[in-house]
């Protein structure tokens, strides 16, 4: 493992063609646990991921999948490795640069939902755009429009505590959707959800894709990443398999 | 390499495209989160923000109260008349206590003597008069079955109208043939009208003035309150009349009026060599009476409240921080109690930045209302020490006020806000909510 660090080449910096949305080039990330132990969550990861396709990252629990949705999301950066999304290389920008691409080019949906539980339905879809400024009115049309193709169109006034789990989870989607992002990246996105619900969020999922939405699905369960197009299997921090399945 | 680079730096220049318009719409949302945050912990706000209260209230309370008596002394040395000064035993704006201890032993009392000295000898001025007075263990007034205590009585010189605040309103002040021959005449204050001739004409009545009986040959206009004490309850008489009747006081002071504002100065240096010359005072000491002008109070009334403002300033600074340093714990609490939603803003693009001015506008905020609620809070107590005394809340107060109890939100939300800005957004992320 270590030769192969020594002795890998001078770093390409060309960016992939149009096509490719995403470009994971040998990436690496090693936590340092005090002293001299350090652990690799990801050991050179490398795949590309087209606009339009409809990708699933399955892998159990300790398998690194995890740390692999933290890097695509632009929430953490690679020890080492090269990631290209929308043809920018973002693994190597600051906390506040990361930022800004997490504002514009992704959606993020998570198991958890991870709503302001203190803010309407209305407010928590607009929150990405209040972070790139958008002007008020634009802002209230925009949100309302998000809302409204998930069809909550009439729980906008609601808090979260006063929906129940699925129209939370598409109050999330709206809100992943409403800056127009190149990749909507989905955590788990039925795990509190029951299976009819869940059910539910996968049909929007689909009529997302059809709409031309590129999206990254990240679970541990079989049925759901069966719904994808593409399964990349993650174990042991590298990629143990990529199979095209529908 | 080139084509990587150009990437690289493009998407820096939109990231800071990006911090420029965003900067207002961050900055209104996290004015309603605060907002929100202090509806929803009215107990906690308000406990938090009670330093903050007290200090800016303190603040605009003395403000008030110096500047309601600010306008007090601005008035009664207009009343003092225009130009003019006063030669009295002591010098009223005295520096040290040594001073004050040294006139009390060694000056001796103005006489009438000294008065008409000053009449004869000064040149030029436009009025001079004298007048002797006592409100404390003055004798009582009666009319009839009516009697009134504490009344300012006073003798005066019959040039002493006009120079003065008070002014006829009915009938005339005395004359010089009354003054002349020490006449038990009298010229009154409205407050004796009041409470003796409610329903009745005071002119040529008789009152009984500790036993005596006087004529009111004139009533002044009415003056009104400064302080919160009547300026209209007086009685002057002439003062040979006053010398005749209360003969252990025969001390007096002098008023000189001068033509203008320059001939001023003139005439107290002419007036302070006469006097020296007359009382023998030796050429290197000091004055044995004093010459009090505008000035001389000004000047005492200043370095009054130049010490009490600082004493002020020390408080409200002492209890500023204080309150600041609740808020910064607060605003720690919160920032712990809100790690999740700080995860969740970031995830959706929020810069350190942003997240930094969520909490420090937050700060700001609600120390601002904190201000606000002292504001209210001093402007009613101010309203209260007008009808006792005297107070008037000036806009620069106010504007002082909620200023700098802003500024203590925004400085004391600093380090708690900075911790939330550097939080790990996968950590934040994962703390429960």
């Amino acid at each position: 493992m270590g030769s192969q660090v020594l002795t890998s080449p001078v770093q390409e910096r060309y960016a992939p063609p149009d096509g490719v949305l995403i470009q994971v080039d040998d990436l690496w990330k090693t936590y340092d646990m005090g002293g001299a132990i350090q652990v690799n969550a990801l050991s050179g990861v490398s795949f590309e991921i087209r606009r339009g396709e409809y990708v699933a990252i399955m892998g159990p629990s300790g398998s690194g999948k995890s740390t692999l949705m933290n890097l695509i999301g632009c929430l953490d950066t690679p020890t080492r490795g090269q990631y290209w999304l929308n043809g920018k290389l973002v693994s190597e920008l600051t906390d506040d640069e990361l930022a800004y691409i997490r504002n514009k080019e992704i959606g993020f949906v998570f198991q958890t939902f991870n709503l302001l539980s203190r803010a309407s339905a209305l407010h928590n879809v607009e929150l990405p755009l209040i972070y790139n400024g958008t002007p008020a009115v634009e802002r209230l049309e925009r949100a309302r429009e998000s809302l409204q193709r998930v069809d909550l169109g009439d729980r906008m006034d609601h808090k979260p505590n006063e929906l129940s789990g699925g129209q939370r989870q598409r109050v999330a989607i709206a809100r992943a959707l409403v800056n127009n992002p190149s990749l909507l990246l989905a955590d788990e996105p039925t795990g509190n959800l029951d299976s009819a619900t869940g059910e539910e969020i996968m049909n929007l999922f689909d009529r997302l894709l059809a709409a031309g939405n590129t999206i990254v699905l990240v679970t541990h369960e079989h049925d759901i990443a069966a719904r994808a197009r593409r399964i990349i299997h993650v174990r042991d921090g590298r990629v143990a398999r990529d199979e095209q399945v529908r | 390499m080139a084509a990587g680079t150009q990437a690289h730096s493009l998407t820096r220049a939109q990231g800071k495209t990006h911090g420029r318009s965003s900067f207002w719409v961050m900055a209104r949302e996290a004015f309603w989160i605060a907002v929100e945050a202090l509806r929803a912990h009215k107990l906690r706000s308000f406990l938090t923000l009670l330093g903050v209260v007290i200090a800016t209230t303190t603040l605009i309370v003395v403000i008030s109260v110096i500047n309601g008596m600010n306008v007090y002394i601005a008035d009664r040395i207009a009343n003092l008349g225009a130009n003019v000064f006063i030669v009295d035993r002591f010098n009223w704006a005295n520096t040290s206590d040594e001073e004050w201890v040294k006139e009390q032993r060694r000056n001796k009392p103005i006489l009438m003597t000294d008065y008409d000295y000053l009449k004869d000898s000064l040149e030029g001025y436009k009025a001079i008069g004298a007048s002797a007075g006592m409100r404390t263990a003055s004798p009582e007034i009666r009319y009839q079955n009516h009697t009134l205590y504490e009344v300012e009585i006073s003798g005066e010189t019959p040039s002493m109208i006009g120079m003065e605040q008070e002014q006829v309103g009915s009938g005339r002040y005395f004359t010089d043939a009354e003054y002349d021959h020490s006449a038990l005449v009298c010229f009154v204050g409205q407050d004796l009208v009041d409470g003796f001739f409610a329903n009745s004409d005071p002119l040529d009545k008789t009152i009984a003035i500790g036993g005596q009986p006087f004529r009111i040959v004139g009533v002044a206009k009415r003056i009104g309150k400064t302080l919160g004490q009547s300026q209209d309850d007086f009685v002057q008489m002439p003062l040979t009349t006053f010398h005749k009747l209360y003969a252990s006081r025969p001390g007096v002071s002098i008023q000189i009026q001068a033509q203008n504002d320059h001939q001023m100065m003139e005439l107290e240096d002419e007036t302070r060599a006469l006097m020296r010359a007359r009382h023998h005072v030796p050429y290197k000491e000091t004055d044995d009476f004093g010459i009090n002008a505008s000035a001389t109070i000004m000047g005492l009334w200043q370095q009054l409240t130049g010490s009490i403002f600082a004493i002020t300033i020390a408080i409200v600074a002492v209890f500023m921080v204080v309150g600041g340093i609740v808020i910064m714990n607060i605003m720690l609490a919160s920032v712990t109690e809100r790690t999740h939603e700080i995860g969740i803003r970031k995830s959706l693009g929020a810069r350190r930045f942003d997240i930094l001015m969520q909490f420090v506008i937050e700060s700001g905020v609600m120390s601002g209302v904190g201000g606000i609620a002292g504001i209210v809070l001093a402007v009613v107590i101010a309203k209260l020490v007008d009808m006792v005394f005297t107070a008037s809340v000036p806009v620069s107060a106010v504007v002082i006020g909620l200023g700098l109890s802003t500024a203590v939100g925004l400085f004391f939300g600093i380090y708690p806000a900075s911790k939330a800005a550097k939080l790990d957004p996968i950590e934040a992320l994962r703390t429960e909510a």
